[in-house]
């Protein structure tokens, strides 16, 4: 499959995107785990789709952007992006942390999606059910609790053959950076406000959860679909955690192609 | 300031002394009897002729009692004469607005007759990220504009605007202002960061070195600093540098061991059970920080080498340190007072330090062994460690108080 890997120009820098696949285009927005290259749901998805792949700020190849402070710093950027990928009112998946921002950017823009597949999306806050405290975890049960599937947790801790000694601290630096970006992002709680504004969305979204995630648990998605106007929570995907499209790649993939938009 | 009563076995049946520590264990009749020994305990420090006495602040910890420094400083202020109170320090990003640090920090100033040192750390990420709920991405740029904002506020001549990412204030104009002109002494207390290092060399800057174990340990870190700090073209006047170190004084080495046994290990083996994680979240440590030890990870790899740099731990399956562990280590000096003196003056001239922090009340060690402990001090070893510096070098980071005959008497009405 060819893959086709471009810097698009960003008001907080090139962000590598990769483009993989014929068809409808989707555009895929990956979680805390970050985007060294397409994952095999993306690859999944791309046989009969365009799948549209950007790697955010500090999620890998794309660098950090220290104007990138809050919640809105990221919602206006996503906004900026969608515009340059000229995907404005596509059908978009977006997984934890960043599914929590595309329906942030959904709220304020409601044309920014034609539909939605959140995946496990942060954001919302329930004291009596409030998730483990993911990065209180040591790294080791903080990919367990990610990923359940021993297989997938082994390849993604798996260092690349042939990396040099400059390879190998650039690789332990970006793993360190993309983990603080996505802890900054619901640190020191999820709760940015989204429940206030998920009615705006007008999106038709649909919601997905790993039956194992204890990150966000599954019973986030009756919350988020009460709140949200037009929303269905498929049933939480049997054998996945928080990131469920590592742990369920064509289960990820089939729901996105039910979902017609 | 540690709590005095953490019970036995409590590094087997709690996770952390910091953070999530169990509430139950806070016996409020407990706390009362502590902050009146602590404070007695620095105020005969005072009397007995120390330089200076140090106050600092922690959150949510079982082994530091203090989350506003700055209420101990004010009530020292009173109640002593000639010591320095050195704050070590404000954790300026958790104030909101941070003019109030600058507030606080000139009313101690005010009521000690300029006698404060401003310290003013990052503070832990158990404080700030954990128990305060700091991002760690945005701490350090909270911190340096909270820094700003505090020193412009104590040198500033007109009230003035300040837009800063974080604080946003139309007038700034506190009142009181320090006595201290342009303003008190100022101290990093850092933990080993090349940032932290050139910052104070930008800033003219004490850095302060806290780390609890101990001056071997400690000899790397301030090796790097005074390289740092040479590259910088800066002078390796001992007096911008700060470190601290447990001591416990007896009349014979082996009547120290005796003494000091139980308060070491209440410290280092209650006292510092800490559940790893809360050490590092993601974000706290400086991307440049990273790189360097996963620079020093790879090269090791790449060696062979089977070790690992890590915080020092014991030698027991549980991690805990034996007592002849944390002495050999130098993690405490125990001894005579003549070999107490040695060993100080050892630590101050090998890593070129002109302000020694002694550390004489640690773990659960009561009111009358500290007072022995900080009198033996002052009466033997002081004056063999006092002056190895002078000659050679002007202290510039010391608090310049009013004179004698301008200060007002701080005695009492009752």
């Amino acid at each position: 499959m060819d893959i086709e890997r471009r810097e698009v120009a960003t008001g907080s820098g090139p962000v590598t995107t990769f483009e993989l696949g014929e068809g409808p285009v989707v555009g895929f927005l990956h979680g805390p785990a970050g985007l060294d290259e397409p994952t095999a749901c993306m690859r999944d998805l791309a046989v009969d789709h365009r799948v549209v792949a950007p790697c955010l700020p500090g999620f890998g190849p794309t660098p950090g952007d220290p104007t990138l402070r809050t919640v809105h710093d990221w919602v206006v950027f996503l906004s900026e992006l969608t515009d340059r990928l000229g995907l404005v009112g596509s059908r978009w998946v977006a997984s934890s942390v960043s599914a929590m921002l595309a329906l942030e950017l959904a709220a304020v823009r409601p044309e920014a999606f034609r539909s939605l597949v959140a995946v496990a999306p942060t954001g919302l806050w329930d004291p009596d059910d409030p998730g483990v405290d993911l990065y209180s975890l040591s790294l080791t049960d903080q990919e367990a609790h990610l990923v359940a599937d021993e297989e997938v947790r082994t390849a993604l801790a798996t260092l690349p053959e042939g990396l040099d000694a400059d390879g190998l601290v650039e690789l332990g630096v970006s793993r360190y950076v993309r983990r603080r970006t996505a802890a900054s992002l619901v640190w020191p709680l999820p709760d940015h406000g989204l429940a206030d504004r998920l009615h705006r969305v007008v999106a038709k979204v649909v919601l997905v959860w790993g039956a194992e995630d204890r990150i966000v648990p599954p019973s986030y998605g009756e919350r988020f679909a009460d709140l949200l106007p037009t929303a269905t929570v498929v049933p939480p995907i049997v054998g996945a955690a928080h990131l469920v499209a590592l742990d369920a790649p064509a289960a990820v993939a089939a729901i996105v192609r039910d979902d017609s938009g | 300031m540690p709590y005095p009563d953490l019970p036995d076995g409590f590094a087997d049946q709690h996770r952390s002394v910091w953070v999530d520590i169990d509430p139950g264990l806070y016996d409020p009749e407990v706390g009362h009897r502590a902050y009146h020994d602590y404070l007695d305990e620095l105020e005969y420090a005072a009397s007995v002729g120390f330089d200076g006495i140090c106050v600092n602040e922690h959150h949510a910890n079982g082994y530091g009692l203090m989350p506003s420094p700055n209420l101990m400083a004010a009530t020292l202020a009173r109640s002593t004469d000639d010591a320095a109170i050195v704050v070590m320090g404000d954790s300026l990003a958790l104030y909101n607005p941070p003019l109030r640090v600058a507030e606080e920090l000139a009313m101690v100033d005010g009521l000690s007759g300029g006698r404060l040192v401003a310290g003013f750390p990052v503070g832990t990420p158990m404080d700030t990220c954990f128990a305060y709920g700091m991002n760690p991405l945005t701490l350090r740029e909270r911190y340096h504009e909270a820094h700003d904002l505090v020193v412009r506020a104590w040198t500033a001549e007109e009230p003035f605007a300040f837009n800063g990412t974080y604080t946003k204030l139309r007038y700034v104009n506190p009142w009181p202002r320090p006595v201290q002109q342009p303003h008190p002494p100022i101290w990093i207390p850092g933990g080993g960061s090349v940032e932290t290092w050139e910052w104070c060399a930008e800033m003219d800057y004490v850095y302060s070195y806290l780390s609890y174990f101990g001056y071997k340990a400690g000899q790397a870190t301030m090796r790097g600093f005074w390289q740092r700090m040479a590259d910088l073209g800066r002078e390796p006047n001992p007096f911008q540098a700060g470190f601290i170190q447990f001591v416990g004084v007896a009349d014979t080495d082996a009547e120290a061991r005796r003494l000091y046994r139980e308060p070491a290990e209440y410290f280092f083996n209650r006292c510092l059970h800490l559940y790893p994680p809360f050490a590092d979240p993601p974000g706290y440590q400086t991307e440049a920080t990273v790189r360097a030890g996963v620079e020093g990870m790879v090269a090791r790899a790449a060696a062979r080498s089977a070790d690992r740099k890590k915080a020092p731990t014991g030698s027991s399956t549980d991690g805990s340190f034996t007592f002849d562990e944390m002495v050999e280590r130098g993690y405490v000096v125990i001894g005579s007072p003549t070999s107490v003196a040695e060993q100080l003056v050892n630590v101050a001239t090998t890593l070129n330090v002109g302000n020694l922090m002694l550390l004489l009340q640690f773990g659960n060690m009561d009111r009358d062994l500290t007072m022995f402990n900080t009198d033996l001090v002052a009466r033997e070893v002081l004056p063999e460690i006092r002056g190895l510096f002078e000659d050679e070098w002007e202290h510039r980071w010391w608090p310049t108080p009013m004179g004698a005959g301008r200060r007002r008497s701080v005695g009492g009405v009752r």
